[in-house]
């Protein structure tokens, strides 16, 4: 698997279950959870009165600063599920951030589809914001269009996204963190080439543009103000230019993509070190079967020299 | 192979030949003990010989201790910058998880070396202390050419990685 | 931190399925074979294949080449290539490869090769398991290892050193925040708990798990596997549906496959009370025999199977081997006595007290009851036989079998209920421990006390 997928599977497959089971006429009882990136949580369950509707509820980390953004946040997951009669919103569930109602017996393909890309759809609107911000400032004659609108999404404890539209672009920064000492320094190499890949190869020059900092950049830097400057911190800052949501296609795929990067990205150092681990398996077996050429033979050693044993046949040891 | 390679690798062997000369040996001061003298400190000093040290540069130096009936062969194995660092460490942890099946590995390094051997009497009986030798140099040899190759795979598997996810983007 | 409100993974990894889930949910998500397909290193190239992560390419060939160089990324020349062509090349053979069901549907193909890397409950393959692992986690419960606590299950007498491998693949590779490895039989107690039946909430009992290739009896004392006294049958979920199958063949009904057998299995057996009664019970009941309708997959032929004494003759190779097989002839419930018997004699009542049973292959109906009542026959005889000879009274020994709803997927769900307590984190080792101590922190884990 290279790349993750933006929807997750596993709500899929249990909506898919609980419309399959209702479609046969025998509703399933659903009490279940489910995860995904970056501090979310999923519940599905039934409604306590009726079995032939269920309740998706999503809380994530993210939620509270997307909420921050400001604007119409709930219309605007609201206009996600417009489409699709089998969902309709309703007041959260305890302990979660949102919640809708998926009529089991109106329930069709693409909507199980779009509310496995929950998590995608509420991380997207500070995008969203982003886009338009960026629509209006270049509309806007030259000189005037500054804007010093910058959206943050806290999507992890320590770890940020800061959006900031201008006329010409749009500017994604990713603060990454690493825990893990082998991390740090595998994370350093990855970024790095992040950074050269679109120099290097021809064939994605029309890829964002990539830079990596140990400071903030200027860009975030009123926002990080506050904060202690600290080694670990990376800055990871994707340069979008128009080509990059020109259409609603593009956004979305966009958006996709920059949300999953930093699982992108964990996600290859861990492969890269199970990969190294198989090499290192190999390389263990090599060496013993080095050292193992190493070793006398047993019969050779009973030609070579002979052994005294006692009378019950063990051998005499001095 | 580079030039002083060679030359390192084989006063590394001629030492070791010289010191893998073991002999069985009780312990002197504990009755029907038999332990290996290299790694009893302080006593019975008149049980352990020169060590010897064979060193290529400041980063690639090998230790060789030997005693009456044991030898300890530390090597310090080439660590340029810090992902060789990480990897020499996370391959040699590796290494020592395993010792059991290695029998002359030590599951510590000696202070200051990556990696450490601890060959005593007993292994030089059972083993052709020829091939020993031979490991010792075929080990040094695998392992600094593992790093390498290991380093070589992160920054490939890094660009690669790196050029599939910029390649999402180019439409 | 606040992977504190994360729910904990729990893995049940098999040697035929693997269970995957979250603790607190009452059923695994994912359930599938522990199957591999990796990409075989075959020369054919295939450019720019959407499939997967590209296709290996050459003769480049990283376990088994040359032992001077293990992958083909030792030459400038095949870097400089990487950065030409994105799709198709070498050194990504290992993102290349499916897990599951999606595993037995590729290898279908030509270009994967199928398989297992556990064999007989232990990791075989750990380069392969450890795929396995990462696919599991990052494709299927989309989960940053980071933020979970796991809890993983391994077989009785699983050798220290393996566990060991597992802390390593999950602390280095993966860097999760916690793990705790428990034993099969121990959490299938705990999924006992949720029978009404059970009062005491105890960790001593006896295990039946029997799944498709073989069947354990495992005691169970205070949380700790008696490894001396296990006993395993060579009789379980595969050789009845054979024995069906066999019996389907004799009769010449139309489908005999091996794949109508098993669902005659879990549709209509049960165990019976006694053979000869029930064999005069559909004599003169025809009511009894049922029918299965067997339909291709375009729905347009039907083909008709009577199902007859298999219903209850089926199940009965647990109780009377010999008549499925002629080398194993000890039936189960005596088996199970001799289990007990051979275990210190201080915790048998306990043993006999709390048999629990785990694995599809338990799921027939009554299976439970009829184990009780032959155990109960066993264990009187010699009661009897003791009393008879010593001239004391006894005091007796209370059999009891335990079947409950959860048993199907009983270890998993017992890694569940445990898993989702909140003492469950202070049972792990976290990752810090694992760096400040080593791979050995593993070899033991505290116990759950769940009183």
């Amino acid at each position: 698997m290279l790349h993750l997928r933006p929807e997750n599977l596993l709500v899929q497959k249990t909506l898919t279950e609980a419309w399959n089971a209702s479609k046969a006429g025998s509703p399933l009882t659903l009490d279940r959870v489910i995860s995904d990136f970056d501090y979310t949580t999923l519940h599905v369950s039934n409604s306590p009165d009726d079995k032939s509707i269920l309740w998706l509820s999503i809380r994530t980390k993210a939620w509270q600063s997307v909420v921050k953004c400001g604007g119409d946040f709930a219309g605007y997951l609201k206009s996600k599920y417009n489409g699709f009669h089998a969902v309709s919103e309703c007041s959260p569930e305890q302990g979660y951030d949102f919640t809708v109602q998926v009529k089991l017996d109106e329930l069709d393909a693409d909507a199980i589809v779009q509310l496995s890309l929950m998590k995608i759809h509420i991380m997207s609107y500070p995008f969203q914001l982003a886009f338009d911000e960026f629509a209006r400032l270049s509309q806007l004659p030259e000189g005037s269009n500054a804007s010093d609108t910058v959206h943050q999404i806290q999507y992890r404890d320590d770890e940020n996204i800061f959006i900031k539209p201008s006329s010409d672009r749009i500017t994604v920064i990713f603060e990454t963190f690493f825990q893990d000492e082998t991390d740090k320094v595998f994370g350093k190499v990855f970024l790095q080439e992040f950074v050269d890949a679109r120099k290097r190869n021809r064939n994605i020059q029309s890829a964002p543009q990539v830079l990596f900092s140990h400071e903030p950049p200027l860009e975030a830097a009123s926002l990080m103000a506050a904060r202690s400057a600290d080694k670990n911190r990376r800055f990871i800052t994707f340069v979008l230019f128009p080509r990059h949501f020109q259409t609603p296609e593009l956004q979305f795929s966009s958006v996709c993509h920059l949300s999953l990067f930093r699982n992108y990205f964990h996600y290859h150092i861990k492969c890269s070190k199970a990969y190294m681990h198989s090499r290192m398996r190999y390389r263990v077996d090599t060496f013993i079967k080095v050292l193992n050429r190493a070793k006398v033979d047993d019969e050779e050693e009973a030609g070579e020299q002979t052994t005294r044993r006692t009378i019950t046949g063990r051998k005499l040891v001095y | 192979m580079s030039q002083s390679l060679r030359p390192y690798l084989t006063a590394v062997r001629f030492s070791l030949q010289a010191a893998l000369n073991l002999t069985n040996f009780s312990s002197q001061v504990v009755e029907r003990h038999n332990r290996p003298e290299v790694e009893v400190s302080n006593t019975s000093a008149e049980l352990k010989l020169q060590p010897m040290h064979v060193s290529r540069n400041e980063h690639e130096q090998v230790l060789i201790e030997p005693s009456v009936n044991s030898v300890r062969v530390s090597i310090k194995v080439k660590q340029a910058d810090e992902i060789e660092q990480i990897l020499v460490h996370k391959f040699t942890r590796f290494l020592e998880q395993r010792a059991e099946s290695f029998y002359v590995l030590r599951r510590v390094p000696i202070d200051g070396f990556s990696i450490s051997f601890l060959i005593t009497n007993k292994h030089t009986e059972t083993m052709k202390t020829e091939k020993l030798v031979d490991f010792i140099i075929e080990f040094m040899e695998e392992v600094d050419k593992e790093i390498s190759e290991m380093k070589l795979f992160l920054n490939a598997r890094a660009r690669f990685v790196a050029e599939a996810y910029l390649g999402e983007f180019v439409y | 931190m606040s992977y504190l409100n994360n729910p904990a993974i729990v893995m049940d990894n098999g040697t035929g399925l693997t269970k995957l889930g979250f603790a607190g949910n009452d059923s695994p998500s994912w359930v599938f074979p522990t199957a591999i397909a990796t990409a075989q290193r075959s020369t054919t190239k295939q450019g720019g294949s959407g499939s997967g992560a590209g296709q290996s390419q050459g003769s480049g060939n990283p376990y088994f080449g040359n032992s001077t160089s293990a992958t083909s990324f030792n030459s400038l020349a095949s870097a400089a290539l990487l950065s030409n062509n994105l799709a198709g090349k070498r050194g990504t053979e290992d993102l290349d490869f499916y897990i599951g069901n999606e595993a037995l549907a590729a290898s279908q193909g030509p270009s994967y090769s199928l398989s297992y890397p556990i064999r007989h409950g232990q990791v075989e393959n750990w380069d392969h398991m450890e795929r396995f692992w990462e696919n599991s986690i990052f494709k299927y419960l989309r989960t940053e290892p980071e933020d979970h606590f796991f809890l993983l299950t391994e077989p009785p007498l699983n050798p220290p050193e393996n566990r060991e491998q597992v802390a390593e693949i999950f602390f280095e590779s993966f860097n999760c925040a916690g793990l705790y490895i428990a034993v099969q039989a121990v959490l299938a107690l705990a999924a006992s708990w949720t029978s009404s039946k059970v009062v005491d909430r105890s960790l001593t009992g006896t295990v039946i798990d029997s799944g498709d290739g073989v069947t354990h009896v495992i005691p169970v004392a205070e949380g700790y596997v008696i490894g001396s006294a296990i006993k395993n049958i060579p009789i379980a979920g595969r050789d009845i549906t054979l024995f069906i199958q066999s019996l389907l063949r004799e009769r010449g009904e139309e489908d005999t496959t091996l794949r109508t057998a098993e669902r005659i299995k879990q549709e209509y057996c049960y165990v019976c009370s006694d053979i000869v009664k029930e064999f005069n019970k559909f004599d003169r009941d025809p009511q009894k025999f049922a029918q299965f309708i067997v339909e291709n997959s375009e729905k347009t032929k039907r083909k008709v199977i009577d199902v007859g004494y298999e219903r209850f003759l089926a199940p009965e190779i647990f109780f009377n081997p010999e008549i499925a097989s002629s080398d194993f002839l000890t039936p189960l419930p005596t088996v199970v006595d001799q289990t007990i018997q051979a275990c210190p004699i201080d915790v048998r009542k306990g043993l006999y007290n709390n048999i629990v049973l785990s694995g599809g292959s338990t799921m027939f109906k009554d299976f439970g009851r009829r184990l009780q009542r032959d155990l109960k026959g066993i264990v009187n005889n010699r009661i009897a036989l003791s009393e008879h000879l010593s001239g004391t009274k006894s005091t007796g020994v209370d059999v009891q079998v335990i079947s409950h709803r959860r048993q199907r997927n009983a270890v998993w769900f017992g890694g569940s209920l445990l898993a989702q307590t909140a003492e469950f984190k202070s049972y792990c080792h976290t990752k810090q421990d694992y760096e400040e101590i080593g791979p050995e922190i593993v070899r033991n884990f505290s116990l759950f006390n769940m009183v």
